[in-house]
C-alpha cells in the first residue's frame, strides 16, 4: 500500500507563510499593506482603548506623563462613582427600553409596509415609494421645529411615548425601503406561491415561509433603528431632557457639561462604556443575522 | 384522480387579453402539455388552474367542480416550480412534509408519506440536509417530492426542467414519464421545448398568442399539423416550407414552385390556382435514384453529422432546407446532389389562412 504524504504548510498555509514572498516588489507591498492596516487599527481602536482602560483607573493615573497604558490597581470605583453624580443605570434602562419599543415597532410596521410595496401592484404604489424616499431627502435638522411642536401639541413631550413615536418615524422610511429591496431578492414570489399551493393562506405564507427566509434583513433593520435610537443625542435633548427618564446619551451631555469630563475623568469614561457596550452587545449577538446566507438555495440564481 | 375541464377560459390584464377562450377537456389520469413558444399564454393558463391568477371569465373545473373563486389550497393540487421555490430555511424532509403538516396530520404519518417518497425519488440520503446543499438535479427532485407526498388530484408543472443541463433534462424526463405511469395522476405540464412536449405527453396542447392552435397525441401532431405554426413549431428539425401555387399539367393538379413541380395526390382538396405552402419535414427528402419523381437539384451548404444521422443544409431552386439522412453521407460543402421528395409525405396549407388542406 501507498501513502502520499502532504507537508502541512502545502496544505493550509498560515498568515506568515501567505506572507513568504516571491520577489522584492511583492515583499514591499505586503509590508505596506499590513503597516496601513496597523495603522488604521490603531487610528480607530485608540480612543476606544483610551475610554475603557481610563473607566478602571483612579483619576490620578489618568493624569500622569508619560501615560500609563494598562491599570496598575484596576477598580471599579469609577462606575460606582458615575452612578453617584448621574443615575446612570436608570438612564442606561431609558434608552434600552425607547430603542428596542422604537427598534420593535418601526420593524413589524416596516415588515408589513415593505412586503406590501414588494408584492403588491396597486394605484399609487409608486407615488407612495417617491414620498417615502423624499422623506430620507430632507435634513434632520430642519425637521427639528416642526416635530418638536407637533409632539408639544399631542402633550408627549418628556415622555418615553413622545421620543418612541419620533424615532419610529425617523427609522421607517429607510426601513421600508431596506426592506422592500430585501423582501424582492431574497423572497421571490414563487416562494409564497409554493406555501399558498401546499396550504398556507396568505398570512401563513408570509408568516411561516417569508419571514423566516427574510429573518436576516429584518434581524439589519431592527438592529439599524435600534442604534439609531441609542445613538440619538439631538431628538432625546429636545424631546425627553427632565428628570430621571433622560436618555444615557442626554446623561452624558449633562455629565460633561457640570464639569465630570474634567474633574471625574474616570467615572465619566466609565459612563460612556456604559453607553457605548449595549450597542456593541446588540450587534455581536445578531450579526450572524446579518451575514445572510441563509436564502442560497431557495431558488435557482 | 380527477378529471379538469377548461371552458373559454380568457385572461385579461387591464385591456390587453392574453388568453382568448380557450377549451380544453383534460380527462382522469392524462399526462397533457401544454407547448408553445414564450408568451403564448400556457403558463398563465396553468396558473389560473393553480389558483395563481385570477379567471377573467370562463370556467376551469377540477373533479367537476368548479375552482374559478377556490383559492390554490382548496384545490386539491399540487405544483412544481421551474425555480423549484424550496423553502430554504427547512430541510428536505421538512420541505416535502410542510403540506402534510399544514393539514395537521400526525407526525407518524408526515414521516411515513415523506419517507415513501423519498424512496420513489432516491432522496432518503439527502432528507436532513437543506436546499441549499443540494445540486440542480436533488432539487429539482425535492420539488416533486413535495409534490407527490401530498397524493393530490392534479400535478402542474410549470417548466420544471429548463435550469437543468442538457444531459439532466433527458434523464428527469424519463423520471417524470415513469412517476406519471406509476402514479397516475392527472397531469398538466408546461413547457416551451417541444421535444419535452413529443416524448412525455399523453396528448399535447400547442398554444399560440393566447390561442389553442392544436390539440392530439404527439404523433398525430407530427404527421397531420392542423396549420402551417403546428408544422414549424413540432418536430426537431423544424419542417421545411416551400411556396408555389396549384396548376393543372396534362390533367394532373401540380404543385409548382419556380422550376419545382410535384404532383399533388388527387385525393387532397386543392384546386388550381389556390396559393399554397408545401410541407416536407427533412426526414422525407432522399437522395435521387433514376426512377425517383419530383426531383430537386441541390447544392450542399453546410454538413452537420451527428453519428447516427447527417443533417444536410442545402439550397434548391433559390430557397434553403435541411435534409436529414438516417446514414452517414460522404459529402463536403459545395457538393451537387439531387434530392427527391415523395408526394405521400407532403403537407400542404393555405398560404392565406395557413390552414391545412
Amino acid at each position: 500500500m501507498m501513502t502520499i504524504a502532504v507537508p502541512e504548510t502545502a496544505v493550509r498555509a498560515g498568515l506568515w507563510q501567505r506572507l513568504a514572498f516571491a520577489n522584492k516588489t511583492d515583499l514591499v507591498t505586503r509590508v505596506l499593506v499590513v503597516a496601513i492596516t496597523i495603522a488604521l487599527l490603531f487610528y480607530i481602536l485608540l480612543p476606544v482603548y483610551w475610554m475603557l482602560k481610563s473607566s478602571f483607573q483612579p483619576n490620578q493615573e489618568i493624569r500622569v506623563l508619560p501615560p500609563i497604558w494598562f491599570p496598575t490597581e484596576p477598580t471599579a470605583q469609577p462606575y460606582t462613582n458615575a452612578n453617584r453624580l448621574i443615575p446612570m443605570w436608570r438612564y442606561v434602562l431609558n434608552s434600552l427600553f425607547v430603542s428596542v419599543t422604537a427598534a420593535g415597532i418601526s420593524t413589524i410596521i416596516a415588515c408589513s409596509a415593505a412586503y406590501v410595496l414588494a408584492r403588491f401592484r396597486f394605484p399609487g404604489a409608486t407615488i407612495i415609494l417617491g414620498l417615502i424616499l423624499l422623506t430620507n431627502l430632507i435634513p434632520a435638522i430642519t425637521r427639528v421645529f416642526p416635530i418638536y411642536f407637533f409632539i408639544q401639541d399631542l402633550g408627549l413631550l418628556n415622555s418615553y411615548a413622545g421620543l418612541i413615536l419620533a424615532y419610529v418615524g425617523f427609522s421607517l422610511p429607510f426601513a421600508v425601503l431596506m426592506l422592500r429591496g430585501y423582501f424582492e431578492s431574497a423572497a421571490p414570489p414563487e416562494l409564497e406561491e409554493a406555501a399558498l399551493i401546499d396550504g398556507c393562506g396568505y398570512f401563513e405564507a408570509f408568516w411561516r415561509v417569508i419571514l423566516p427566509v427574510c429573518l436576516p434583513g429584518i434581524a439589519a433593520v431592527a438592529i439599524f433603528t435600534f442604534l439609531n435610537a441609542w445613538n440619538d443625542f439631538l431628538w432625546a435633548s429636545l424631546l425627553l431632557n427632565q428628570g430621571e427618564m433622560k436618555t444615557i446619551q442626554v446623561g452624558i451631555g449633562d455629565f460633561a457639561q457640570e464639569g465630570g469630563g474634567v474633574q471625574y475623568v474616570n467615572a465619566f469614561m466609565a459612563a460612556c462604556v456604559v453607553a457605548t457596550v449595549p450597542a456593541l452587545v446588540v450587534f455581536v449577538f445578531v450579526q450572524r443575522w446579518l451575514v445572510g446566507g441563509l436564502t442560497a438555495g431557495s431558488v435557482k440564481t | 384522480m380527477a378529471s379538469i375541464e377548461i371552458r373559454q377560459a380568457r385572461k385579461a390584464y387591464g385591456t390587453l387579453e392574453v388568453l382568448h377562450g380557450v377549451s380544453i377537456d383534460i380527462p382522469d389520469g392524462e399526462f397533457v402539455i401544454l407547448v408553445g413558444p414564450s408568451g403564448c399564454g400556457k403558463s398563465t393558463l396553468l396558473r389560473m388552474i393553480a389558483g395563481l391568477e385570477s379567471i377573467s371569465s370562463g370556467e376551469i373545473a377540477i373533479g367537476n367542480l368548479v375552482v374559478n373563486d377556490l383559492p390554490p389550497k382548496k384545490r386539491d393540487i399540487a405544483m412544481v416550480f421551474q425555480s423549484y421555490a424550496l423553502y430554504p430555511h427547512m430541510t428536505v424532509a421538512e420541505n416535502m412534509g410542510f403540506s402534510l403538516k399544514l393539514a395537521r396530520r400526525s407526525k407518524a404519518e408526515i414521516d411515513q408519506k415523506v419517507s415513501e417518497a423519498a424512496d420513489i425519488l432516491g432522496l432518503q440520503p439527502l432528507l436532513a440536509r437543506k436546499p441549499a446543499q443540494l445540486s440542480g438535479g436533488q432539487r429539482q427532485r425535492v420539488a416533486m417530492g413535495r409534490a407527490i407526498v401530498r397524493d393530490p388530484a392534479v400535478f402542474l408543472f410549470d417548466e420544471p426542467l429548463s435550469n437543468l443541463d442538457a444531459q439532466l433534462r433527458v434523464q428527469m424526463r424519463s423520471e417524470i414519464k415513469a412517476l406519471h405511469q406509476r402514479l397516475k395522476t392527472t397531469t398538466v405540464y408546461v413547457t416551451h421545448d417541444q421535444v419535452e412536449a413529443m416524448t412525455m405527453a399523453d396528448r399535447i396542447v400547442v398554444m399560440n398568442d393566447g390561442n389553442v392552435e392544436q390539440v392530439g397525441p404527439p404523433l398525430e401532431l407530427f404527421d397531420r399539423p392542423a396549420n402551417l405554426f403546428v408544422a414549424r413549431f413540432i418536430g426537431s428539425p423544424s419542417m421545411n416550407m416551400l411556396d408555389g401555387r396549384i396548376e393543372s399539367i396534362d390533367g394532373v393538379t401540380t404543385f409548382v414552385s419556380g422550376g419545382f413541380t410535384l404532383p399533388i395526390r388527387s385525393t387532397s382538396a386543392v384546386k388550381p390556382g389556390q396559393e399554397i405552402v408545401l410541407g416536407f419535414r427533412p426526414e422525407h427528402l432522399s437522395l435521387a435514384t433514376s426512377g425517383s419523381t419530383a426531383q430537386l437539384n441541390a447544392e450542399v451548404v453546410v454538413v452537420e453529422p451527428t453519428g447516427t444521422e447527417t443533417l444536410l443544409n442545402v439550397t434548391a431552386a433559390g430557397h434553403a432546407f435541411l435534409a436529414l439522412f438516417r446514414e452517414r453521407l460522404d459529402l463536403a460543402p459545395g457538393d451537387q446532389i439531387t434530392l427527391s421528395l415523395d408526394p405521400a409525405n407532403v403537407h400542404l396549407f393555405d398560404k392565406v389562412t395557413g390552414k391545412r388542406f
